[in-house]
């Protein structure tokens, strides 16, 4: 069986690195972008099986627009996207119960950084379709 | 426009200068009573009444008219309430000095009140304003003095009171009236003085006080985004951390292994210390962001639930009495939710091993009472004071837990407060603690 493929898009390329790290101990494929522009283009030439996300990058709703357009593309929107940030701490805005919006935040998952692998782990495998 | 405080106290003494006019209206029917016939002094009674019955009419015009304007708009224009209570001074002294006419002019010692209107002037009016009732209230009184010397209007006597009456004794008016004048002017100067001197205290004091409170909304601005900062690189540290400490990359042998698991744990308690001071740091700036109705009865509920775990561990017993006929709150449910959460972690982690928690709920004047209590280590009593304070850990709190941010019950302050609630503590060392909280049932 094939590995299964994940982006991470996400300008902190330390984070990166670790998040890599840990899901490619678990035999997952890693593509990595860090910021929108690349994202998308990843996005597009390697259809990954999941997208990780992070919200604030270039300006502080990068994440949430590029969420909005992979959903609204017929294309990609299947591709299952958790959310990784920490714009609630810099905003005091609560977005995790209005994860899954279709037009607000069409996300599937929604975690706060810093994530310990294991949890980071466990929502990968929750959202990653069953390739059977 | 003058700054909205000076107004509405300008509003308030308006309305104080009423109730003032009340009990004058009242001294003046009953005075006239009491020595027409119980002194037998002989007085103008008809025109003495109706003086008391056109200040009731005159100040009822006036109490209505003052309702209307402060109940119409929020903003009374200042100038209007200004010119409103200059003219009522006016009509004061206009009054007072017809009712000294009626009850016997000069002889009557009745006039040393128009001392009280000087002050009243110097207390609600500006210094030139003041000075210029009191030029007002010597010419009402020569006037008043002269047209009875001159028979322009007659005198009436006061017979029973008086021996002989001396509104016709040039030299004795003169002095009268020279001691009435400069009494007012120098009432006048001195009331301003002490009041100018009041006034320019309580405007540096409301200066001082804006400056801080700026200075307070830089700081926590600052302090935001330097927290924000270093919670961004923490976040990075720790899973970077994560990753080594996991043995995800490569095992380490166990002194390696050791070393970075405590760096990690380490981080972990740093990241949620700088988490829980942004969410403080937020709710000093902000506040709540997003408000709604939601029900207390299913938010406690899920908070005791969550908790419930962390309780089965140390053998505590959690046991929840919910009752609440009406539990519609407006506000945020996952701060309220998370201030029962932290609460009750609070009570967990403060009771010993087989101890007992208790949740209990129940409406109370309109308001939803939450009660969390706890046989636990409590807190000792001259430490209560302090335990809503930023940083403020008890000291039995410190021997429990070492790394405690001390900043959960502000911020559960913060948040009850910002929803029109109120928090307390009651506390016995050694027995438990208990900490309650109200919020307001939305209608």
């Amino acid at each position: 069986m094939e590995n299964m493929k994940i982006l991470i898009v996400d300008d902190d390329v330390d984070l990166t690195k670790a998040i890599r790290a840990t899901l490619e101990s678990n035999q997952y494929t890693v593509v990595t972008a860090a910021d929108r522009a690349t994202g998308m283009e990843r996005v597009k030439s390697e259809r990954p099986d999941l997208l990780i996300l992070d919200v604030m990058m270039g300006t502080w709703h990068d994440g949430f627009e590029m969420s909005r357009e992979i959903k609204s593309d017929p294309q990609l929107k299947d591709i299952p996207i958790l959310m990784l940030t920490s714009i609630e701490d810099k905003t005091g805005i609560e977005f995790k119960s209005t994860a899954g919006d279709p037009k607000w935040l069409p996300v599937d998952g929604f975690l706060d950084k810093p994530v310990e692998p294991d949890v980071l782990l466990a929502e990968v495998k929750k959202l990653l379709p069953s390739k059977a | 426009m003058e700054p909205g405080p000076e107004n509405a106290r300008l509003v308030q003494r308006a309305f104080w200068l009423i109730r003032l006019r009340w009990v004058a209206a009242i001294s003046v029917g009953a005075g006239t009573f009491f020595c027409s016939n119980v002194l037998g002094i002989v007085i103008q009674e008809r025109a003495l009444y109706g003086i008391a019955i056109l200040l009731t009419a005159y100040n009822l015009a006036v109490y209505l008219l003052l309702r209307h304007f402060t109940g119409a708009r929020d903003e009374v224009p200042y100038i209007a309430v200004k010119r409103a209570i200059n003219f009522q001074m006016c009509a004061d002294l206009l009054i007072l000095t017809v009712l000294l006419h009626f009850s016997g002019g000069i002889e009557n010692p009745l006039v040393f009140y128009f001392i009280f209107h000087m002050i009243l002037a110097s207390i609600l009016l500006s210094v030139r304003e003041s000075y210029l009732q009191a030029t007002f209230a010597v010419l009402l009184f020569g006037l008043l003095v002269v047209l009875e010397y001159t028979h322009v209007l007659p005198h009436h006597c006061l017979e029973g009171f008086v021996g002989h009456c001396s509104y016709r004794a040039g030299l004795y008016i003169l002095g009268v009236f020279f001691v009435f004048a400069s009494t007012l002017y120098l009432v006048v100067y001195m009331a301003s003085y002490i009041s100018v001197r009041l006034k320019r205290a309580e405007k540096a004091h409301i200066q001082a006080n804006t400056l801080l409170r700026e200075k307070d909304r830089i700081k926590d601005e600052y302090v935001l985004r330097v927290t924000h900062d270093i919670k961004g690189h923490l976040a990075t540290i720790q899973s970077c951390l994560g990753v080594v400490a996991n043995g995800t990359i490569g095992r380490l042998d166990e002194q390696q292994a050791d070393f970075v698991k405590t760096a990690h744990t380490r981080t972990k308690k740093l990241t949620a210390f700088v988490k829980t001071l942004l969410k403080l740091t937020q709710l000093r700036l902000n506040g709540e962001s997003q408000m709604d109705v939601f029900s207390l009865r299913d938010t406690v509920c899920s908070a005791v639930t969550g908790v419930k775990a962390k309780a089965r561990d140390k053998s505590i017993t959690v046991e929840s009495d919910i009752q609440l006929s009406r539990d519609r709150i407006y506000g945020n449910q996952v701060s309220v939710e998370e201030v029962i959460t932290n609460l009750l972690l609070n009570a967990v982690k403060y009771t010993p091993e087989n101890g007992t928690i208790a949740v209990r709920t129940k409406n109370e004047n309109g308001s939803a009472l939450v009660e969390i209590s706890d046989t636990g280590i409590g807190i000792p009593e001259d430490e209560l004071g302090n335990v809503f304070d930023e940083f403020f850990r008890a000291s039995n709190a410190r021997a429990v837990e070492k790394d405690g941010t001390g900043l959960g019950l502000s911020i559960a302050k913060h948040i009850v407060e910002r929803h029109g609630g109120r928090i307390w503590v009651e506390s016995s060392q050694n027995k438990g603690t208990k900490l309650a909280f109200t919020l307001p049932i939305s209608t």
